[in-house]
C-alpha cells in the first residue's frame, strides 16, 4: 500500500486509529486520577482540589526512588519488578497522606459549612505545590525511561508500545480490583451505606470515620499508582503537574456522574478522546477549548453527567 | 438492674435545647412508650441514646456499664439497636444488603442468613423483593425493611422511632404486632410513637415529653385513661 501524501494522511484511516489508541491510553490515566475524586466526593461530598496535587507528589517520590534505585541501569526483569514496587509504594505514600490530610484538616470541618472543607482543600492543594516546589525545583524535570518504547504492532502504521500497554494493563487491573472491592466486600457495602447515609450506616455499627479514612486511602493509592503511571508514561515531571491533569480528570469525573466510578471511567476516556482527536485533526491549541465546550454542552442536557444519578430518592 | 438507665439528659442542636433534663430507664425485656408532640424532643432523646447526637449533659447506661458518649458504632455492638425516624434505609442497595448491613457487627455468617431468612418468614413481602433497590419500596415494606435490619443486630434493645408513621391501617397493624411479638425474644423496647394508643396497649409503661421534659410518667393503662394524655395525644373530646 503506498504512502499517503503528507497533507492527505491525516484522512487515512490508520492515523484515526492511532489517534483513539493515543486517546484510549490518555483516556484511561484520566480516568485513574477521575477515580480519586469521586471516591471522595461520592464518601463526604468534597471536591478534593489537592487531589491533583498528591498525585504530583507521588511523582517527585517516583523520581526520587528512581534516581536512589539504580534502577535505570538494572535489567529488563529488575526493571519490571522495580516499576511493580514503585506503584507499591507510591499508592502507599499517597493513599497514607490523603488519609492523613483527611484525619487532620477533614474531619474536624466535617461538621462545619461545605465550603469550609472545599476552601481547606484548596489551601492543601498550594502547600503540597510548595512541598513540590522545594522537592522538585521549579523547573519540569526529565523522569527516566524504564519502560521501553517498543512498538507492539509490527510495520509503523500505527504505534501502541510498552508504555502504551503498561498503562492500559495497570489502569483496567486497579479498576477491576476497586469495582470488585465496592461491589463485594463488607468495607465497599459500608462505603456505599455511608455514602447514602452516614447516620443510617453508624445505626447499623459501621464505624463512619474509618470507612471515611479507607476511602481517602484507596482514592489516594489510586493516585499514586497514578503518579507512577504518569511519570512512565509522560516522562517529564514538574511541580505544577497536578494542576492542569487534575483538572481534566475532575472534569472527567463530572463529565461521567460525580461520585460514580464507572462515570470516572467513562468520562476519562471520552476526554482522552477528544483531547487526542481534537489535537490532530484540529490543531493542539484548542483541545482545552474544545474539551470544556463538548463539557458544557453535556452538563446542559444531563447536569448529573453521562452516567450520574438524575435525582435524588425521595426520603 | 435496669436494661437501659437515662439520668437527667440534655441534648441539643447548637442553641438548641431539644432535650432537658430526661430520666427514664427500661427493664429486661419490656416495651416502653415515649409520646409527645411534635417537636418535643422524642428523636433527639433516641439519637442521644443512640450517640448520634451529643449528650451535654446526664448519663446512659446499659446493662450497667456507661455508654455516654461513645460512638454509635459501639453502642450497636453492645446491643442498642435503632429504626431511626423517617425509616432512613439505604435506598440504593438491594433489599437483601440492606439486611446484611443490620449484621454488620457480627460475623457468624451462618446464623445470619438463618436470622435473614426468619425476617423473611415474618415479612413475606421483603423475601419476594430481595434483590429490589430499597429505594423503590412502598413506604410500609421500607419500615419493614428498617425493622428487621435493626433486628439483624440481635439487639437486647430496640429503639423504634414513630415506626408506624404514614403507613396503611394494615401495615400499621401489621408493625404493631411484629413489634408485640419482640417481648417474646427477650428482646426490651423503647416505642417512640404519634399514635398513642397503640403505643400505650402494647406499652407496660409510658413517659410523655412536652418541650425536651417529661411531663408524665407512669404505667401505660394509668396513662391511657389520664384525662391529660387522653385530651392531647388521644384525640377524645
Ligand atoms: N438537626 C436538627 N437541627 C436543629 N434543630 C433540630 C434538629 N432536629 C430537631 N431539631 C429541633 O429539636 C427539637 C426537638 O426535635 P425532635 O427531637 O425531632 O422532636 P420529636 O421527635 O419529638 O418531634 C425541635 O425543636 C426541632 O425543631
Ligand atoms: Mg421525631
Amino acid at each position: 500500500m503506498p504512502a499517503l501524501p503528507p497533507h492527505l494522511a491525516m484522512i487515512s484511516l490508520e492515523f484515526f486509529l492511532q489517534q483513539c489508541l493515543i486517546g484510549v491510553t490518555n483516556g484511561a490515566l484520566i480516568a485513574l486520577v477521575a477515580m480519586g475524586y469521586s471516591m471522595v466526593y461520592g464518601i463526604i461530598g468534597l471536591i478534593n482540589f489537592a487531589h491533583g496535587d498528591l498525585i504530583m507528589l507521588g511523582a517527585c517520590l517516583a523520581l526520587s526512588l528512581v534516581g536512589a534505585s539504580g534502577l535505570v541501569d538494572a535489567g529488563p526483569t529488575a526493571t519490571w519488578w522495580g516499576v511493580v514496587l514503585l506503584l507499591l509504594a507510591c499508592g502507599l505514600f499517597c493513599g497514607t497522606l490523603n488519609m492523613a490530610v483527611d484525619r487532620f484538616i477533614y474531619k474536624p470541618l466535617r461538621n462545619a459549612s461545605k465550603l469550609a472543607p472545599l476552601v481547606s482543600a484548596i489551601g492543601v492543594s498550594f502547600i503540597f505545590m510548595n512541598v513540590g516546589l522545594f522537592w522538585l525545583g521549579p523547573a519540569d524535570r526529565s523522569f527516566p525511561e524504564l519502560v521501553p518504547p517498543t512498538n507492539l504492532f509490527s510495520g509503523d502504521t500505527l504505534q501502541f508500545t510498552y508504555q502504551d500497554l503498561l498503562v492500559v494493563v495497570v489502569v483496567v487491573l486497579l479498576m477491576v480490583a476497586l469495582s470488585v472491592l465496592v461491589r463485594s466486600t463488607r468495607l465497599g457495602r459500608a462505603m456505599r451505606a455511608v455514602s447514602q447515609d452516614p447516620t443510617a450506616a453508624a445505626l447499623v455499627g459501621v464505624d463512619v470515620d474509618r470507612v471515611i479514612a479507607a476511602t481517602f486511602f484507596i482514592g489516594g493509592a489510586l493516585g499514586g499508582a497514578a503518579s507512577v503511571i504518569y511519570s512512565l508514561y509522560i516522562k517529564t515531571i514538574g511541580f505544577q503537574m497536578g494542576f492542569q491533569n487534575g483538572l481534566y480528570a475532575f472534569t472527567a469525573a463530572v463529565l461521567g456522574g460525580i461520585g460514580s466510578i464507572p462515570g470516572a471511567v467513562v468520562g476519562g476516556l471520552v476526554i482522552g478522546l477528544v483531547r487526542s482527536l481534537a489535537s490532530a485533526y484540529v490543531g493542539e491549541r484548542w483541545t482545552g477549548a474544545i474539551v470544556f465546550a463538548i463539557l458544557i454542552v453535556i452538563l446542559v442536557f444531563r447536569p448529573e453527567g453521562l452516567l450520574g444519578r438524575r435525582t435524588r430518592e425521595k426520603v | 438492674m435496669p436494661l437501659l438507665e437515662v439520668c437527667d439528659l440534655e441534648a441539643g442542636y447548637g442553641p438548641i435545647r431539644a432535650v432537658q433534663g430526661v430520666s427514664l430507664d427500661v427493664i429486661e425485656g419490656e416495651i416502653v412508650a415515649i409520646i409527645g408532640a411534635n417537636g418535643a424532643g422524642k428523636t433527639t432523646l433516641l439519637l442521644a441514646i443512640s450517640g448520634v447526637v451529643a449528650t451535654r449533659k446526664g448519663t446512659v447506661r446499659f446493662m450497667g456499664q456507661s455508654i455516654t458518649g461513645m460512638p454509635s458504632h459501639e453502642i450497636v455492638r453492645l446491643g442498642i439497636g435503632h429504626a431511626p425516624e423517617g425509616r432512613r434505609i439505604f435506598p440504593r442497595l438491594s433489599v437483601r444488603e440492606n439486611l446484611e448491613l443490620g449484621a454488620f457487627c457480627r460475623t457468624d455468617r451462618g446464623a445470619i442468613v438463618r436470622d435473614i431468612e426468619e425476617i423473611c418468614s415474618l415479612f413475606p413481602v421483603l423475601g419476594q423483593r430481595m434483590s429490589q433497590m430499597g429505594g423503590t419500596l412502598s413506604g410500609g415494606e421500607q419500615q419493614m425493611l428498617a425493622l428487621g435490619r435493626a433486628m439483624l443486630s440481635r439487639p437486647k434493645l430496640l429503639l423504634l422511632d414513630e415506626p408506624s408513621l404514614g403507613l396503611a391501617p394494615i401495615v400499621v397493624s401489621k408493625i404493631f404486632e411484629v413489634i408485640a411479638g419482640f417481648t417474646a425474644r427477650g428482646i426490651a423496647v423503647v416505642l417512640v410513637e404519634q399514635n398513642a394508643r397503640a403505643a400505650l396497649k402494647l406499652a407496660s409503661r409510658g413517659w410523655v415529653l412536652e418541650t425536651g421534659r417529661v411531663s408524665l410518667f407512669a404505667n401505660a393503662e394509668t396513662l391511657a385513661s389520664d384525662p391529660r394524655v387522653r385530651d392531647a395525644y388521644l384525640g377524645d373530646a
